[in-house]
């Protein structure tokens, strides 16, 4: 307890030589300095009322059983909270948790994302929690002065949140794993005291603007309190993941085919490219120098590590490039990096900390049990963190689906298309036919029959590879059979390219094939899909745009097929679609 | 040092911490640098791509060399040999134009194989100046060619500070910014200026003049030889130690002022040497080559002049030295977390030891760091 009082004493000490040195200080020659005992004042007044506008939003997450604890900040008015992967890991599918209402509220675990280290939870009982404002973390710089909220020590017995105050030490910081699978990419370093059960709480700008999540700190030789260092994921990486961990997803990152090196000159060279990558049909080689990876200016392969960090698995990221035929650009699919199938073990010290940062015994607390209406919000499934949030999300974006596509879907009926396909100057009329089974083009002189259950790539079209692939999925998905697909969940949302759209993203698996179905909120029908059929093969990429219902087959206006190679998008509008009866 | 997960247990007037800039030496008080001052202070480098433009000798004669006006261009991070509980990296000042930098006296700088790393992200090959043990400073010299100018801090411009003074603090604690990004800065307040009883192991803090305690935890690993600036910029002070108070045992947070510090830097960079001061000597008698040759199997070379270095010249087999693994040849480096920077030093040491007890002991054989176990044997009747 000696070291309690210690940690408590310095820093009131420290905010007190902070005020008088201020209010003491002569005005000198700086024009930035703060000059005045009003200035101070009126400070004060407003960092007081920043933290009480903020606190309520802190929360304070503990095991079902009550032991160990970290912290967490709310962020939706109907209990959504983010927290850190190593809080949440051990203590179950449910916890409590405690506001600074001084109520303890149940909770139940959504989504994690173990690599990035952040747990997405859901406070219940309530419909109007307090919640945290986001700021925008790229906007944060060294010297920005930083409010820390959380539960160190687990000190708060009426869970009013502890609050240090510190400056932005390092943006962009790249922390190693660190003997785990924990990588803290593109973080925020701060010299706020951070301890033990901080963890999971929120970092605030001066503002009060939600930056970060507090979670990691360097120790050395002082063991495991506060040494100056410590590190906050951003916000915007936790907003990217934020839908998919709301899905109910073990998520994991993203990783490219190819690898960076820091070359000279503060510059990123590409080392090795993998065989058979979209990197590579893209043109991108050993030696490239990249310039830019998801928009940002690249310096050196931390660099590269940092952005690339901060994307999930399956995001589509622009990058360009400079070789000795000129500068490229192109869009790649960002492949997983740990397929984690159950959420993973973290290495003892790392987790379920009781206050004094001493490992806790070994035994299991006894769990209450919890009412039938909480419990059923946790469902188990293999590769899932909790399958009742994705079988929601399932729900929400295909029941409107179904409801709209019940004639279309009935097995005896053919899909006519007729399509305006523009070829070289002028523009073609094609049919196009999609029954159950197959899927036909026919062109002019020349014609295409597809299989849907075993598709061959050679027989796609040559302007417009994997399209008949693309649309015998569509089949599929309207289909009210359920075995139409071996796999189906709810992936969260991403900004969709070339649309540039933050869009709902619906994978389905059929055998080899995999598609990504994007939604948006205003229309029951995709507005896009991403099918991959062939490893060696880039995706067939159809945007499916002016949804309108034809005498019972609803079908959009025109079908976009966006070029990989040019990422540029060729209309084919759709002149008429019909019902025929087999 | 990598960090670890703790336990459980659109940006519009936002206000930011006034970053100085360190004043130039030509342009104190003109409009214009109080113009630079504000818009460097506003925009200082939000991307981490810290990048200044060096003048060569071409584009600008020595006389108009300016000292540079952002804390994080003065400040390097050196990279070197460690062991154990000795880190591998540091950091550094520079205070001259040719690229000299101001650091610490301890085992990196002693044991060699230095790298810098620039603001810009370059690294460098770096050369020991001198040293002085008794202010316990180091001047090392970034090998760099003629025409490399190099941003530094004019030492003829650090001041003094009072105790609450609000101060900032640039260093490489940690090794957080690995590759090319700037180095890490912490807040706080001057909260004493007193003379330190420090010690670390065996080793007692030298410098006798007051140095500033800090109220933030300024004296991390690697943070030795960074820059301590006060809130207007001005350099006041260089981090010290990881060390602990001689008698409380709480690990303190200290630097020593730049003042202090001036008149040694300029003798170092101009080569003088440094003698250490006759309080500095151990009173008590050191083991004698007789007894090191007979008791610990450990012949070295015979110290011939002052700073003989320490050399093994011979080990008897079958001795606690051999069986050490200690080999003719080797260069001892450290023995604990002393630096050994001669056959005085070895025996020094070796006469403080404990018999029963290990000494670490680290080597240099052909260029590679080999940390050695050294049994202490009884005492001689």
């Amino acid at each position: 307890m000696m070291r309690l009082g210690f940690v408590g004493t310095g820093l009131l000490l420290s905010w007190l030589l902070l005020e008088t040195s201020v209010i003491g200080q002569q005005p000198t020659v700086t024009p930035a300095a703060p000059a005045t005992a009003t200035d101070a004042r009126t400070r004060e007044q407003q960092r007081i009322e920043v933290l009480q506008r903020i606190a309520p939003s802190v929360v304070c997450v503990m095991a079902s059983s009550g032991e160990g604890g970290g912290s967490g900040v709310l962020i939706s008015a109907d209990g959504l909270a983010v927290s850190n992967y190593h809080v949440t890991s051990g203590s179950g599918s449910f916890m409590k948790c405690g506001l600074n209402d001084g109520r303890v509220y149940d909770a139940v675990i959504v989504g994690i994302d173990p690599t990035g280290d952040v747990a997405l939870i859901q406070l219940l009982g309530r419909t109007d929690f307090p919640v945290a404002i986001p700021g925008n973390s790229d906007l944060v710089q060294t010297g920005d002065e930083v409010l820390a909220l959380g539960n160190p020590f687990l000190l708060a017995s009426d869970f009013s949140p502890t609050v240090t105050y510190g400056i932005v030490s390092g943006v962009r910081r790249y922390q190693y794993p660190a003997n785990t699978f924990l990588e803290y990419t593109d973080c925020i370093q701060i010299d706020a005291s951070i301890n033990p059960g901080n963890s999971g709480g929120p970092l605030f700008d001066i503002q009060g603007r939600w930056i970060g999540i507090n979670g990691r700190a360097s120790f050395e030789k002082r063991g495991r309190v506060n040494s100056g260092a410590a590190y906050a994921i951003s916000v915007n990486q936790v907003l990217r993941f934020l839908d998919s961990l709301h899905c109910g997803l073990i998520v994991d990152h993203g990783r490219t085919e190819f690898t960076v090196e820091t070359g000279e000159n503060n510059t990123a060279i590409v080392s090795q490219v993998s065989q058979l990558s979209e990197a590579r049909r893209r043109g991108l080689k050993p030696q490239a120098e990249l310039l830019t990876f998801a928009g940002r200016p690249l310096t050196s392969a931390n660099d590269f590590q940092n952005v690339l960090g901060t994307f999930p698995e399956g995001d589509r990221v622009p990058l360009t490039w400079r070789d000795n035929t000129g500068r490229h650009s192109a869009t790649i699919r960002l492949i997983a990096l740990h397929s984690f199938r159950k959420a993973p073990e973290l290495p003892q010290e790392r987790r379920r900390p009781n206050p004094d940062g001493e490992p806790d015994s070994e035994q299991k607390p006894e769990v209450e049990q919890l009412p039938e209406e909480i419990r059923r919000l946790y469902v188990e499934r293999d590769g899932f963190c909790n399958f009742h949030y994705n079988q929601l999300r399932q729900n929400a974006l295909l029941q409107p689906l179904k409801a709209q596509t019940r004639a279309a879907s009935d097995p005896a009926s053919v899909w006519i298309l007729n399509l305006q396909i523009p070829l070289a100057a002028a523009t073609s009329p094609a049919e196009l036919a999609i029954s159950p089974e197959t899927v036909g083009l026919r062109l002019g002189q020349s014609a295409w029959l597809q299989k849907i259950a075993e598709p061959e790539p050679g027989e796609e079209p040559p302007a417009f590879p994997g399209l008949l692939t693309a649309l015998g999925q569509l089949r599929r998905l309207f289909s009210t059979d359920a075995s139409a697909f071996s796999e189906i969940l709810a992936a969260g949302s991403t900004v969709h390219l070339p649309l540039n759209r933050t869009l709902k993203v619906l994978i389905t698996r059929d055998g080899i094939r995999t598609a990504r179905w994007y939604f948006e909120d205003s229309s029951p029908f995709p507005v896009a899909v991403d099918v991959s059929y062939s490893s060696e093969l880039d995706e067939a990429r159809l945007i499916l745009d002016g949804w309108q219902s034809n005498s019972g087959l609803p079908a959009p206006g025109r079908i976009g097929v966006v070029s990989s190679s040019s990422e540029e998008i060729t209309w084919l509008k759709v002149d008429s679609a019909s019902i025929r009866k087999q | 040092m990598t960090s670890v997960a703790l336990n459980r247990a659109g940006r519009g007037n936002g206000d930011r911490i006034h970053i100085p800039q360190v004043v130039p030496m030509n342009i104190v008080g003109s409009p214009a640098s109080r113009r630079q001052f504000l818009s460097t202070a506003g925009c200082l480098l939000a991307a981490g791509n810290a990048s200044f433009s060096l003048a060569t000798q071409d584009e600008t004669s020595k006389q108009s060399i300016q000292p540079a006006a952002d804390p994080r261009q003065l400040v390097v991070k050196l990279f070197g040999a460690g062991v154990g509980s000795l880190d591998s990296y540091g950091t550094g000042i520079i205070v001259s134009p040719q690229g000299h930098v101001l650091t610490i006296a301890n085992h990196l700088v002693s044991t060699g194989f230095l790298t810098a790393v620039t603001a810009d992200g370059r690294r460098w090959p770096v050369e020991t100046v001198a040293t002085s043990t008794e202010h316990d400073a180091a001047i090392v010299r970034i090998q760099a060619r003629p025409e490399d100018v190099f941003p530094f801090l004019d030492l003829q411009q650090a001041v003094d500070a009072e105790p609450g003074t609000p101060v900032l603090a640039w260093s490489n604690m940690f090794r957080v910014a690995a590759g090319n990004e700037p180095v890490s800065v912490v807040h706080g307040v001057i909260a004493a200026s007193v003379p330190l009883e420090a010690s670390q192991g065996r080793w007692k803090f030298p410098v006798k003049t007051p140095v500033w305690i800090l109220d933030a935890i300024t004296n991390n690993s690697g943070a030795g030889g960074g820059l301590v600036v006060d809130e207007s910029g001005r350099a006041v002070g260089m981090i010290g130690r990881e060390i602990r108070h001689a008698r409380s045992r709480i690990w303190v947070n200290y630097a020593v002022p730049l003042t202090a510090l001036r008149p040694v830097v300029a003798a170092m960079i101009e080569g003088r040497r440094i003698t250490p001061s006759a309080t500095a000597a151990d009173s008590a008698p050191l083991i004698s080559d007789r007894e090191l040759t007979g008791r610990f199997g450990l012949t070295m070379l015979p110290s011939v002049i002052e700073r003989t270095p320490a050399w093994v010249d011979a080990v008897t087999p079958d001795s606690p030295a051999a069986r050490a693994g200690i080999r003719r040849g080797d260069l001892i480096l450290l023995i604990g977390d002393a630096v050994i920077t001669s056959v005085t030093d070895v025996r020094r040491q070796i006469t403080a030891a404990v018999p029963g007890r290990e000494l670490s002991v680290t080597v240099n054989r052909q260029n590679e760091l080999t940390a050695l176990k050294l049994a202490v044997p009884p005492a001689r009747k």
